[in-house]
């Protein structure tokens, strides 16, 4: 099936997102149109103060765009109550951040249970799920582990499965690259890609690393608010 | 439930914190209990001397004004009475101790009638109605100073202007109460005695009269009968059940349970403030944390319990250390406080304990409150971006 064919998990139509600084208005996205469909793999670039993480806490229903709509999962956001929000992310989000944010008092697979356990899957079932997710990321024989006891491409990949875990529509990665060393990053992005290949999963990624960025299928440039695309030639590129 | 191991994880995330707040919860919840404990033991020996059908016959003006011994017989006479006996507190001087135990003088004839819960050694009562000079002693009493049968006492008088040379005649000892098993028991007819000699103006008057109903049921109609009999002679008396005679002797040392209950509730404000510090501190920590929970799904309600329940768990077991080792403590106070006089009949009622655990999850309650509402209410975007 062609990326055209494919429904769109996000549509953002004419998104604006203005921040008041002493009671001036200050607009980080302007007008702002994307789509991003089913199985897309988008990274999105930019300097500071572009408005990436503005676009990424919009599309995850952690903040409200001033004018404009997102639609997630066919679900539109500012229609949403803040306990509607907090439940839709649950089901249909997962998370990647920069600095992991695992539970430091929580073994790995205390962590990846986490968002089981706002679901009503008995214990078996939630175990079956996270030792799936934890097998998907290779840390299947660290479960029992803290992540002070892991390395930090090991935290991410535990990250990533507890992203994973509840099966969500759209994985939303920030800078997911950005506190590991070369090898470990490299890592992370293989098993991202993977997740997008081999599971299919939608995931929109934000990074200020162009190595990263190109392992995406396509790479999106904000610049003072406002898109510029940037197609990524497929598979030679990205490997 | 399926929270609770990460509840129990981040209650142990700083152990010096949590062992400090607890403990601090527990030295103070073990006071309060104690406190407490000395009200309902109050209450509750009072509800227990009910079986005892026992009226306590004072002066009309208060405790500290005597009763003519004649009384005593005038109201043996009386339908109803099955046996009465002076009670008056000698509060004399043994060796070297400062505080004065039980010492009452009585009838030994019917003393044991009227306190029937007590048990002695076959032939030691008769020894002891039969000897002027004799005494039985509380087991308590007798063991607290290695007294034994045969013993000589001697108590110098504080109240009263003569000395006591009593031998000891039995030991008496109950199951069913522990009240008199720090006292002594002698004849009211020798210390009698002792005061014509010196013509003290003591003699001829008890400090109380103990009456046994011939049941419960007749005693609301005998305290009036007796009231009513010396209402119109010049030493009027009042009579009352042994439970508000208890209540009475506890009133004279002011106002206790009011004293009790205003040290109990700044001891819980104060714990409120360093348990609500202790939590608002741990949450501040985890404010990072938070949002990412907030990120993944946890609802503002979800959060709010979870810290709600963390700062009640840490304030329970805090409290069951107080609490329960209050009551271990006392339970073992034959071994704990063995010699001490004054803890004889002291315990801590279940009825306490749960007062005390409730007070503790209470506690746990109120201190949570403010730091588990900014949990909630943290933003997940401003969280995120907060490093420490």
């Amino acid at each position: 099936m062609s990326e055209s064919a494919r429904a769109n998990v996000v549509e953002l139509r004419g998104v604006s997102k203005e921040y008041m600084r002493d009671k001036t208005p200050v607009p980080v996205l302007k007008d702002t149109d994307l789509d991003i469909p089913q199985g897309d793999f988008a990274a999105v670039m930019g300097p500071s103060g572009s408005g990436k993480s503005t676009l990424l806490n919009l599309v995850a229903g952690l903040d409200r765009a001033t004018t404009g709509t997102v639609t997630v999962a066919g679900e539109e956001l500012g229609a949403m109550s803040e306990a509607q929000l907090t439940r839709f992310r649950s089901h249909h989000l997962g998370f990647i951040f920069q600095l992991y944010n695992l539970m430091p008092v929580l073994t790995a697979f205390e962590n990846v249970e986490l968002p089981l356990l706002l679901t009503s899957l008995s214990r078996r079932e939630r175990a079956d799920h996270v030792r799936t997710a934890l097998k998907i990321v290779g840390l299947q024989e660290r479960h029992d582990h803290f992540p002070r006891q892991l390395s930090g491409g090991q935290e991410q990949r535990v990250a990533i499965a507890r992203a994973l875990v509840n099966d969500p529509v759209l994985l939303l990665a920030d800078e997911p690259t950005g506190n590991l060393d070369s090898t470990a990053a490299h890592e992370i992005m293989d098993l991202l890609q993977q997740l997008n290949e081999d599971f299919d999963k939608t995931i929109v990624m934000v990074t200020h690393d162009p190595r990263a960025a190109r392992r995406a299928r396509r790479m999106l440039h904000l610049e003072k608010g406002t898109f510029v695309e940037t197609e990524v030639d497929e598979l030679e590129t990205r490997r | 439930m399926k929270f609770l191991p990460y509840i129990l994880r981040n209650v142990m995330r700083n152990k010096l914190r949590a062992a400090f707040t607890g403990m601090s919860i527990a030295v103070s919840l073990f006071l309060v209990t104690v406190l407490y404990a000395y009200l309902n033991v109050q209450d509750e020996q009072g509800e227990k001397s009910k079986k005892f059908a026992r009226i306590v016959v004072t002066a009309k003006q208060g405790l500290t004004f005597p009763v003519p011994i004649a009384h005593v017989d005038k109201v043996r006479a009386m339908p109803g009475v099955k046996a009465a006996v002076p009670l008056s507190w000698f509060g004399g001087k043994y060796k070297d101790e400062k505080i004065p135990f039980g010492q009452f003088a009585t009838d030994p004839k019917q003393i044991m009638e009227v306190l029937a819960e007590y048990k002695v050694a076959a032939g030691s009562l008769e020894k002891f109605q039969s000897d002027r000079g004799g005494c039985m002693v509380g087991s308590r009493a007798a063991e607290q100073r290695g007294w034994k049968v045969g013993d000589n006492i001697v108590l110098k008088g504080d109240i009263y202007p003569v000395t006591l040379e009593l031998t000891i005649d039995g030991i008496f000892d109950s199951d069913e109460s522990s009240d008199q098993l720090e006292s002594l028991w002698y004849h009211f007819a020798y210390m009698d005695e002792l005061l014509k000699k010196e013509r003290s103006q003591s003699a001829g008057n008890a400090g109380t009269i103990f009456v046994k109903a011939d049941s419960p049921e007749k005693l609301d109609d005998l305290m009036r009968e007796i009231n009513l009999k010396f209402a119109n002679t010049d030493r009027p008396v009042r009579a009352v059940t042994e439970q508000a005679f208890r209540q009475m002797f506890t009133e004279m040392l002011g106002n206790v349970q009011s004293y009790i209950r205003n040290v109990a509730l700044a001891v819980v404000i104060s714990l409120m403030l360093v348990a609500g510090n202790a939590m608002a501190m741990s949450m501040r920590e985890r404010t990072r944390e938070v949002a990412v929970l907030k990120a993944i799904g946890f609802t503002r309600f979800i959060v709010l319990s979870l810290v709600l329940v963390e700062a009640i768990l840490i304030a329970v077991a805090g409290g069951a250390i107080g609490v329960l080792g209050a009551k271990t403590l006392f339970a073992m106070r034959d071994v704990v406080f063995r010699g001490i006089p004054g803890i004889a009949g002291f315990y801590v009622p279940w009825s306490t304990v749960i007062f005390g655990m409730a007070l503790a999850a209470m506690i746990g309650l109120f201190s949570g409150i403010i730091p588990a509402w900014r949990a909630a209410q943290v933003s997940v975007v401003d969280g995120l971006r907060k490093v420490v």
